[in-house]
This record gives structure tokens, C-alpha cells and sequence, in this order.
């Protein structure tokens, strides 16, 4: 499985703090974490493809965004507002 | 059209004032814009070279833009430019909301301040000159900026607390509840003896294509209510925090972690902030998006938290706030309050000095001693640099400032891209003149580890990018819901201003502001060696290893006056002031 942690307005979207969800290819975990969470649909999630308001940390490091990226099992991936500014 | 060609001058001697309107040269706007931009000319134009910041012939702007006053949601701002007193280098910070509005009325496109008085008074500005005037502020003295709008109801004010009054070197100058804060410009007007300004007009700068104005006013409106905006309007910036900690960005114990963990993090999120006493919304004059959070009544963001909050050890929610509310009462930055007492803090840790100062401690105590100059409080009222060199003993390695202003909530050795547009920017560790982060969180760019070629073009591109929104003034809060900023920017300063200028020109302009901002410190004492970081952040790796190399930070700056075409060293010669078209802006007479 594939550990996911929302952050900031992913969070606020979905609704929910985190969900684990089978492994696979980024895209391919992000579809099944809309389905998880299907308040992300539209402005955060489209189609597995994370919109321009999100990124995608994994483990916490390496943003990543390749469609065709694989996660193992135990991968952390984390979502948060692409937005830093303060 | 949007602008009125003209400026306010503010000569103070003794018990008296002298206003004048003084002409702007009509392509002034064209060459700099307006905000920040119009604010560096006017301060070349108008600061002696190598004046004291606190003298009194050291000019105090608040440069006004040509958006401001139009129906543009978020351009209710103004700019305040100084030689800061902290850093000895430009300062320009931006203030919002309805003085800025009532301060374009009085007809002019920005006010300059010069000379001192000897005593305490408020500055009454009118658009009608006979009708400027002073009044003895001695019954102020010590008051809150809100409790002197109190006592000016119903007028516009901007206002100096207890801290400007005894020249606290981060002491800033607000209004509306909001503050110009960054660099002390509540400290020169506190050395000009003036606690507040009030302003009063009806003059109005008639926008150029009124009703192209009013269509892209309701359509950028639309366009702010958007998810791209969601984020300061529903969670505020506060919600940063709990992400940068997850992240490993969030500046802890004076930079000496970047984690406080998870359930820590989370008491200081929007939730738990929300749990003290609740939590409402509000928002600049005109603004659509509206990002005031405030939590038990204190107004709250993300810079004000981690600087009270993480960096000081405090993880109680209210004692962030109650420090919150301290800064805003007293007219103190919350940035350098922060840094200055963590960095005290460790140096008390460390047993360099025998101050009962611990992290974790309240701040309030001492916040109140920074803004008295009481006992230690007067030492730490002069910033972390300065407090660091009276220490000695190697403290200097932890002060965590650049240019002697203390370092905003991002912590460089786990953004490599920040680390270098804090290094380089001009009025010190900044993140709102560089907005670097932001290159840092994007897919293939590697955070830990930075680039001799592909970084200084990302800083160049953040920077240039804040110089345009804090010249026009738009509020970078939007900046998500703007697709092409040189091209919509472009387009708002015709309609606002009938200023005709495509993208590349506007670029071209902003690029001229970035000169002069560097010229001016080069004036003012600059060198290359002030490019730099802490030594903390190039020789204590975190953790896990992350650490910025000096080596490579002193190849990336060099590469970034390359890249802006200036020397390798940052000078500014002949042919480079050619092509920026600055030369003929230096010999302007005040
Ligand atoms: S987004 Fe926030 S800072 Fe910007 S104009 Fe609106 S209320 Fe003011």
C-alpha cells in the first residue's frame, strides 16, 4: 500500500487527513485517491494528474509529477498547496 | 490618468512643517512603475548619500502606485521606502487597505518626508496645502497605532507605536491594522518625532479606459474567487506551518531544526488556532480574496507564527498569540522580534550570556523590553547583527540575518533555490521581494541541492516577478489567478494610467528597478561579501546532511549579477547602466 497525507488545501478539499491506497504508478495512485476523496475533483485532482494548485512531495522530498512514476509499496506520498507564500 | 505627476514633499524643522507639491518628470511612471519602483527613484533622488537613516535629512516615502484607487480588487496598497536603520540598505515595505486609498486623494503620487521636529506631533497631510498642519502628540506618546486611530476616528492614519517612539531598529509603521514592517521605518519616523500622519483629499486620478477598467475589474474579481486563491482565503497563511514542518522547511530553535513534528505542528495549525477563542476572516479595503485571519482576535500569518512561535521554542498557541498581539500593540516586525530573541535565546542556552531567556519562554515580557529599550531589551532592540557583534564569542555564526535583517520562515539548507534569492536580495533575507520558494517546491528542481547554472535564473525570474506586482501594486495573493503577469500587467497599467508600455518594455522597466534598488546600495557601502548566508547554514549540516556550500553559493551569486548582466562583482558600469536606460535617472537633482 501507499501511504497518502493531505496538507493545506488538498486537505481542505478532500475532507480527510490521509488514506492508504494500493501501489502502482503515480497516476494510478492518484485515481484512487480521488475515489477516495472525490471532493478533490475537480480543482485538485484531474484525472490522476495533480492541477496546478497541488504538489506532490514524495516522502516528504522529491516533487514529483510524472504520470508514469512508480510507487512501491510503503511509499509515502504527500500532497500539499503548491502555493508557499506567506 | 491614474496617476497624478506629481509628489508631496514634507520638510519638518523645529514646530514647524513645510509642504510642497513637486513635479514628477512625466516619464518617471514609464521608467519605474509606481510602489517599490517610484519608492527606490525618489529615495536616489532624495537620501544624501551615506546619511544616517535616523538623521533627520533622511528621507521617509510612501510611494502610492497606479493601480491604487481603481476598481482592481487587492490594489488598496502603498509602499514605504527607507535606508533601513537595521540593515543600512534599501527598504521598501507595503502597507494596505484604506489609508493607502485616502492617501492617493490628497493628488499626489507619493508623499516624502524629510527633516525632524523636536517634539512629538502628528503630521495632518491635506490635499489642500494651507491646511497641512502639525499637532502636539505628547498625550499619545506610548499609544498603539490602533488606539491613535481611536483618537483620530474618522480620519485615515498610519501611526508609529511605542517601539518607533525609542527607535527600535525593527519598529514599524502601521495602519489599518496592517504593518509596513520589515527594515524600521516606524524607527525614522520615531527619530523624526512623528507618531502619526493623517490624510484627507477628494482628488481623483482619473483612470485612462474606464470602462475597459470596470470589465477587468469584475473579470480579475471573478478570477480571485477562484481555488487558485482558496488557499489565503479559506485557510490563511497560517496553514503554511504544518506544511513546511512535514516538508522539513520550518525554521525551529534559531534555525537549529526544521521540524517540530507533527503534533506539535498541528496544535499551531489553522484548527488548533482556531480552538483559542475563534477564529474570523476579514480583508484589505476592495479585496475579493480577503486572507486577515484572525484567531481569538489577534491577526495572524504564517511569517508572525513560525517567527513567535517555532523559531522562539513556544508551541502554546496562545502565548504565539499573545506575542502576536504585543508586536501589533508595540509597532514591532514580527520577523526580526522573532529572530532577535531566538537568536538571544540560544546565546543564553550556550552561556554566552547570563540572560534568564529560554526557548519556550513567553515573549511578551521581552517584547515589551525590545519596544521600552529597558535593560537587555535595548540591546536586542538594535536587531540580531548588531547584538551579535556586542556579544562576540562566535555568536555571530548563529545570528540568522543576511544584511542584518533577520531571516523570514524558510529554512535554506532544504530550499537551496531560497538560499541564494535570500543571499542576493536587496533589502536582506527576504521573501517578499524574492519569491524563490516557490521554484523550490516545483517538480524537477531538487530543493536540497542547487544549481550553478539553472538557479540564479529561477531567483532572477521570482524576483523580477515581486518587483512588478509591488510596483503596480497588485497583491501576490493573486498571482494564481494571473496567467501572464507582464502581459495582464502590461494591460492595467494602460488602462489604469494610460501608460503604453508591451511586456518586454515592462519587463524592461522592472529590470531598471532591480538596477537602482543595487545601485543604491552599492552607494550606500555594498559589496559582494554581504551576498552571503549565515555561517550556521554553511557549515552545520542538518540531520540528515543538508547543508548549503559555500563554494557553490558564492559561484551562484556571482552567476546571478552575470545573468542580470552586471559584473561578476556586482558592478554596475557604464554599458550596463546604458542598457537598463538608468543613467540619465542618477543625476536627478532632489
Ligand atoms: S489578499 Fe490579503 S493581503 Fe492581499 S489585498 Fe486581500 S486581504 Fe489584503
Amino acid at each position: 500500500m501507499v501511504e497518502v497525507e493531505l496538507y493545506g488545501l488538498p486537505r481542505l478539499y478532500a475532507g480527510g487527513e490521509r488514506c492508504q491506497v494500493p501501489a502502482g504508478t503515480l497516476r494510478e495512485v492518484l485515481l484512487a485517491v480521488e475515489a477516495r476523496f472525490p471532493g478533490l475533483a475537480p480543482a485538485m485532482l484531474q484525472g490522476g494528474a495533480v492541477t496546478e494548485l497541488v504538489r506532490v512531495a514524495l516522502d516528504g522530498r522529491e516533487m514529483i509529477e510524472s504520470a508514469d512514476y512508480p510507487l512501491g509499496e510503503g511509499a509515502v506520498l504527500v500532497l500539499v498547496s503548491a502555493q508557499a507564500g506567506g | 490618468m491614474g496617476i497624478f505627476g506629481r509628489i508631496l514633499k514634507v520638510r519638518l524643522a523645529g514646530d514647524r512643517l513645510e509642504c510642497e507639491h513637486v513635479p514628477l518628470d512625466p516619464e518617471v511612471h514609464r521608467a519605474f512603475v509606481g510602489g517599490v519602483g517610484l519608492g527606490a527613484y525618489l529615495l536616489w533622488r532624495f537620501a544624501p548619500a551615506g546619511v544616517d537613516p535616523l538623521a533627520p535629512e533622511a528621507p521617509l516615502i510612501i510611494a502610492l502606485a497606479p493601480l491604487l484607487g481603481t476598481p482592481l480588487t487587492t490594489t488598496a496598497k502603498l509602499a514605504v521606502v527607507c535606508k533601513s536603520p537595521l540593515t543600512g540598505r534599501i527598504s521598501d515595505g507595503l502597507s494596505s487597505s484604506s489609508f493607502a486609498l485616502a492617501a492617493k486623494r490628497l493628488g499626489v503620487d507619493a508623499i516624502v518626508i524629510v527633516g525632524a521636529l523636536d517634539r512629538l506631533s502628528t503630521v495632518h497631510l491635506n490635499e489642500e496645502l494651507h491646511r497641512c498642519r502639525l499637532e502636539p502628540a505628547a498625550a499619545l506618546s506610548g499609544a498603539s497605532p490602533a488606539e491613535v486611530g481611536e483618537a483620530f476616528a474618522g480620519a485615515h492614519v498610519a501611526a508609529i507605536g511605542e517601539a518607533g517612539e525609542r527607535r527600535v531598529r525593527f519598529a514599524s509603521l502601521a495602519n489599518d491594522g496592517r504593518h509596513a514592517g520589515r527594515g524600521g521605518a516606524g524607527a525614522i519616523l520615531g527619530a523624526k518625532q512623528v507618531k502619526a500622519i493623517t490624510v484627507r483629499g477628494d482628488a481623483i486620478a482619473t483612470v485612462a479606459d474606464g470602462e475597459a477598467m470596470r470589465e477587468r475589474a469584475r473579470d480579475l474579481a471573478r478570477r480571485s474567487r477562484g481555488a487558485a486563491t482558496d488557499k489565503y482565503r479559506r485557510l490563511g497563511t497560517v496553514s503554511n506551518l504544518e506544511t513546511f514542518d512535514r516538508l522539513r522547511i520550518l525554521p525551529a530553535r534559531n534555525f537549529q531544526a526544521v521540524s517540530i513534528g507533527r503534533k506539535r505542528a498541528r496544535k499551531l495549525s489553522p484548527e488548533g488556532l482556531g480552538a483559542q477563542g475563534g477564529h474570523v476572516r476579514a480583508g484589505c479595503a476592495g479585496c475579493t480574496i480577503g486572507c486577515d485571519h484572525r484567531f481569538g482576535g489577534t491577526r495572524l500569518e504564517y511569517e508572525s507564527l513560525f517567527a513567535l512561535g517555532p523559531l522562539c521554542g513556544v508551541e502554546a498557541p496562545e502565548l504565539v498569540l499573545a506575542a502576536a498581539a504585543a508586536c501589533d500593540r508595540l509597532g514591532l516586525d514580527t520577523i526580526s522580534t522573532g529572530g532577535t530573541i531566538a537568536f538571544a535565546m540560544e546565546c543564553a542556552a550556550r552561556g554566552l550570556v547570563p540572560w534568564s531567556l529560554r526557548f519556550g519562554d513567553d515573549l511578551v515580557p521581552w517584547i515589551e523590553r525590545i519596544a521600552a529599550r529597558e535593560g537587555i531589551g535595548d540591546r536586542l532592540a538594535e536587531g540580531s547583527r548588531r547584538l551579535a557583534a556586542s556579544i562576540g564569542q562566535g555568536s555571530e555564526r548563529f545570528a540568522c540575518h543576511v544584511k542584518g535583517l533577520e531571516l523570514p520562515g524558510y529554512e535554506p539548507r532544504t530550499m537551496q533555490t531560497m538560499a541564494l534569492g535570500l543571499a542576493v536580495a536587496a533589502r536582506g533575507a527576504d521573501h517578499n521581494r524574492s519569491g524563490a520558494y516557490q521554484a523550490d517546491l516545483r517538480p524537477g528542481v531538487d530543493r536540497f541541492a542547487a544549481d550553478l547554472e539553472e538557479t540564479p535564473p529561477r531567483v532572477i525570474e521570482t524576483e523580477d516577478h515581486a518587483a512588478l506586482l509591488d510596483s503596480l501594486i497588485l497583491c501576490k495573493f493573486l498571482r494564481g489567478a494571473i496567467a501572464d503577469p507582464w502581459v495582464e500587467g502590461a494591460e492595467l497599467l494602460a488602462m489604469a494610467a494610460g501608460i503604453d508600455l508591451s511586456g518586454a518594455e515592462l519587463r524592461a522597466a522592472i529590470r531598471r528597478i532591480v538596477g537602482l534598488r543595487h545601485l543604491f546600495n552599492r552607494r550606500e557601502g555594498w559589496t559582494i561579501a554581504e551576498d552571503t548566508l549565515p555561517e550556521r547554514f554553511l557549515s552545520e549540516p542538518l540531520e540528515d546532511g543538508e547543508v548549503v556550500s559555500r563554494e557553490l553559493l558564492q559561484g551562484m551569486v556571482a552567476g546571478y549579477y552575470r545573468a542580470r548582466g552586471y559584473g561578476a562583482d556586482g558592478a554596475l558600469g557604464g554599458a550596463q547602466l546604458e542598457r537598463l536606460q538608468l543613467g540619465r535617472w542618477l543625476e536627478m537633482e532632489p
